[in-house]
Parts: C-alpha cells; structure tokens; sequence
C-alpha cells in the first residue's frame, strides 16, 4: 500500500484521512498530527482524572494506616496483623493497640464494659449445681430464712451489700428481660437505696406491660 | 465407662447436648499464637501444678500420640468432641495438652486458641454444665494469676470472648422448626431478641440444612453469666417447646405418612449396606418427629441412641484424602447397625 500523496510504501500504519492513504511523513507535512499521535498518550489524558483520584485514594489509605507500623514492645504482633485476624498476641497488646481494640471489641460485641464476675469467686453457691436457680433467688431464699431469726449487725451489713450488687446489676441488665416479681422488686430495692432514675425507668417497664394486656 | 453423650439427658429429644466453654489466660506469658517453646515449657509447669487432677485426671498430650495407650487412643475419636470438629489440635499437636475427665465430659484445654480452654459437656439440655465449668474456673483463677482487668474482665487472645470469656453452646436438633414454613425465620428473630446466635451445624457440604443447630450467646462483655445464663434458659425453654408442638402437628395431621417416612428411615438405617452423612441425618430426623407418636409398637430405639447416632454422624471426620471414597459411607452403614441391632 502507497502514500497517495508521496508514492512511498506505508508500511507501519495505515493513516486514512477522509478516506485517503497518507504515510506518516505527509501527515505531519499537512499538519494532521493530532492522526499519528499514540493511542494510549489519548488514553492517558483521557484518563488522567482517574488517575488523580486514584492517587488521592492511595494517600488517603497511607493516612488511614499511618499506625499500620505500630508493633507491641511485648510481643512483636503488629497493629496489621491484629487487624487481619481479630486476635491480639499478649496482655500489653490491649494497651499498645488501645483504641483500636476498644474499637473492635465494641463491634463485635456491642459494649466494651464488664459486667461479669470477679476472678476467684464464683457465683454458684456451695452444693448448688443445678444450674435452675439463680443466684439472685438463692439470696431471696436466704432471706426469707433469715426473717425469722433476729438479724445481726453483720448480716444486716451483708444484706446490704448483696443489695447493692443486685441493683447493680438490675442497672446493667436488659430490663426487658426481668420478670414482672423482679421488676417489682427491683423497684422497692431501687427506691431504698434512693436510685429513683433506675426506679422510674422499671415503673415505667411494668406499666407499660400490664397497659399492654 | 460411657462417654458423656451417650447418657440420659432432660429434653434429649431436641437437645442434643448442652456445653459450657470459659477461656482464660495466665499473666506473664504471651498468648498461644505468640508463644515461644521456652516459654511454653514453664507455663505448662505452672499449669500442671494448678489443675486438680481428681475432676480431669487424664492428660493427652502431643508426647502421647501413637503412645499405644489403649484408654488415651479410644478417646483420639471425634466422637468424644474433646479435639474439635476438624481435629484442628491433633493436626497441630505441638504446645497443646488435653485434662479430661473419665467421660470426656469435662476437660481442660491448654495452649489452643488461649491459654486454658475449660469445657463442661452434657448429654441433652443441661445448664448445670456452666457451674461445672465454673467451678474448675475458680479453682484455677484462685492458684494462678489470670489475665484480668476490672474494666475489660478475662483478657483473651481473641477479642470476641475478652470480658466473662463464657461461651454456652447447646446442639438442637430441630427437623420440626427447620421444615415448616416460616418457623426458622421466626425463631431467628427470638434468638436476636436474646441477644443470642443460632447457626447451622454445618454451612455447606453434606450436613448442611440437616436440621442440627448450634444456640450460643454472643456477648462476653456487658453482660454478666448470671445474664447469659438465664437468657440461654429461657430461649432453649422457647424452642423445645415450639419444636414439639410443631412435631405433633406434622404427626398427627399426616399421620399415615409421617408413620410411613418413620418405617422407612428406621429400615434405613438398620438395613442399608452403604448410606451418605445426609441420608443418615435425614433419616434420624424422621424418628425424631415420629418416635413419640408411634403407636405400632415395632420400633423400639431409645433416645440415647438416636442421639448418640446423631452426633457420631455429625461429628465424624473423614481425612481429606479419603473425602468422597465409598470406604467412608459403608463404615458409616456397619456402626448404625451395629448399634441399632440391639434394638431387634
């Protein structure tokens, strides 16, 4: 195939300009250059935009993993690898990676403050494996027991504190989940020890139950 | 001695069994998945002199494989549930170490996942498991100093069981509920109620959809055992007691059919020379629905070993290699005769 302006072959590219053969000498010497210039140089501009975006993208994951070099001094784990699998490599991890495992923790399991019981002290009583009856009734048992004696000091102090936990506890606990005997008593307990907050928050629980029925 | 899944339990006929797990770590020492050989050496030293041998007299350790030790390989089986379902441990053996008791029924894992695994099994719907599980907790929260904080409870490796670090996991076999329209989905939204998880036995493969669901609590921080404790109660109460109603439906408004299914999945079982993990649920599953409402009097299997089959099939774990050869469903055949044949 030949030029149909110089007679010379064409022999990489075909340019055809309203539907004649030039060769690239003639294209440039009549000024069609924007016709030889290199597909993937269009391309490029033609996507450069992208390309922006895609590099602010890159920098802004560079921000978001700026600590991604953060190791324990214990243990060597790395915040990135605690990432990847959810588990931490020692005790000093938790403070290491603070924030970011508070974080987690609160995603998986939707709090991130303990409310179980202390190490070495169980809450089943001696001889009770059962596993019916709850601690909370055991105490309620124990005090029915104890009515009939006069009470000592100490038992009243423990009393008291066993109390105290129970309305810890009815502060912590799904208040949809209690019983309406437990939400009653809940509410004495909680009126005794002046935490009228909670108190009202129970009343209101039981009232809107029996306005249910 | 009988192994614990293969005794009596309360509402054996929909619980197939219940499990306390609780997970703690020892101060001092890097977690399992950082550990190093030295290290792991003078914890297990430390471990061993806490752990009361009367309740988990037994060890497995990695030094005991292929020990010969006839008591310690009967209990190398799947069946026993004490090594995972993939017998994930025995694979990796190395910084591992099992205490259980006579019928497995109790045990103490170490150097798994976290440093102590404590485990208490029961046949059936038995919540008395977590005072079981408990009481070894304190036993050894008392002899070593535990990984523990006031504001984040039991720190653990993985941080989904960081605060009380109790896992309650009950199997249910629910074929009523999985089959009927509409029931599974709201005894889902129940489950969510609760604040609890319940997911199939198996996700894929041969097992899936057989109608076997594991219940289990999803929070450890939070909620205190107590909680976790009463919800699991009062859910496992919902779904035995939706399960059944939903069985007599199914066996007395299609009675003669139901009453067919029953013969021929005991024929099944009892007969079949070759039989697939599915075929073998499946069919265990009708004799769950019907046992109760068959009159004929000509079938008698007890719950024991409807169970015990059950999770001999669930449990059982074919190697890789030998997946999809026809070895394994003709063994499979040969044991439910085998048990079943005491029945006749």
């Amino acid at each position: 195939m030949r030029c149909a302006r110089c007679g010379a072959e064409v022999t990489n590219k075909i340019i055809k300009i309203n539907g004649v053969i030039y060769c690239e000498n003639c294209v440039r010497e009549l000024g069609y250059d924007r016709y030889i210039t290199n597909p993937e140089e269009i391309l490029g501009a033609a996507f450069s935009p992208l390309d922006e975006i895609a590099s602010s993208f890159a920098k802004m994951a560079e921000l978001d993993f700026g600590n991604s070099a953060l190791t324990c001094p214990k243990c060597g784990l790395s915040l990135r690898q605690f990432e990847n699998n959810g588990k931490v490599g020692c005790i000093e991890c938790y403070n290491t990676f603070g924030d970011y495992v508070i974080k987690e923790m609160f995603r998986q399991q939707g709090a991130d403050e303990y409310a179980g019981r202390i190490p070495g002290q169980s809450l089943i009583t001696e001889g009770d494996d059962s596993g019916d009856s709850e601690p909370e009734e055991d105490a309620k048992n124990e005090s029915k027991e104890e009515t009939k004696e006069e009470k000592s000091e100490s038992a009243k102090a423990e009393e008291n504190i066993s109390d105290e936990k129970t309305l810890e506890k009815l502060s912590k606990a799904d208040i949809g989940m209690l019983t309406d005997e437990e939400l009653t008593n809940g509410i004495k307990l909680a009126t005794k020890f002046e935490n009228y907050q909670l108190a009202i928050r129970l009343r209101d629980e039981l009232k809107g139950r029996k306005e249910g029925e | 001695m009988a192994m614990w899944y293969e005794k009596f339990g309360k509402d054996q006929d929909v619980v197939l069994s219940s499990k306390a797990c609780i997970v703690r770590n020892v101060k001092g020492y890097n977690f399992p998945n950082r550990m190093s050989d030295s290290d792991f050496d003078s914890f297990m030293e430390q471990v061993d002199g806490a752990i009361d041998k009367s309740v988990t007299g037994n060890i497995w350790s990695a030094n005991a494989l292929g020990s010969g030790d006839e008591e310690g390989d009967s209990l190398l089986t799947p069946e026993s549930q004490l090594f995972g379902r993939d017998m994930s441990i025995i694979r990796n053996p190395n910084h591992k170490c099992i205490y259980y008791s006579d019928d497995a029924g109790t045990s103490i894992v170490v150097g798994s996942n976290e440093h102590l695994t404590i485990r208490s099994m029961a046949a059936g719907y038995d919540p008395s498991v977590y005072a079981r599980a408990d009481k070894l907790a304190v036993e050894l929260e008392r002899k070593l100093d535990m990984a523990y904080t006031e504001k984040y409870g039991f720190l653990t490796s993985d941080i989904r069981l960081t605060g009380t670090g109790l896992k309650m996991l009950y199997t249910v076999s629910i074929p009523a509920i999985s089959k009927s329209n509409g029931a599974l989905a709201a005894l889902r939204q129940r489950v969510a109620q609760y604040h609890m998880d319940i997911y199939p036995f198996a996700e894929q493969g041969e097992l899936a959809d057989a109608s076997v669901y594991i219940i289990t609590n999803i929070s450890t921080l939070g909620v205190g055992e107590n909680e976790i404790i009463s919800k699991s109660k009062m859910l496992l109460n919902d779904v035995i007691e939706l399960e059944r109603s939903l069985r007599e439906k199914v066996a007395t408004k299609n009675k003669i059919q139901s009453s067919d299914m029953y013969g021929r999945a005991y024929g099944l079982l009892r007969y079949a020379g070759v039989i697939s993990r599915r075929e073998a649920v499946d069919a265990l599953n009708w004799l769950r629905i019907f046992k109760e409402y068959d009159d004929s009097g000509e079938i008698n299997v007890s719950w024991e070993k409807i169970n015990k089959l059950t999770q001999d099939v669930c449990w059982e774990f074919i190697p890789p290699g030998k997946r999809g050869s026809m070895d394994a469903p003709a063994i499979r055949a040969a044991k439910i005769k085998t048990i079943l044949k005491g029945d006749d």
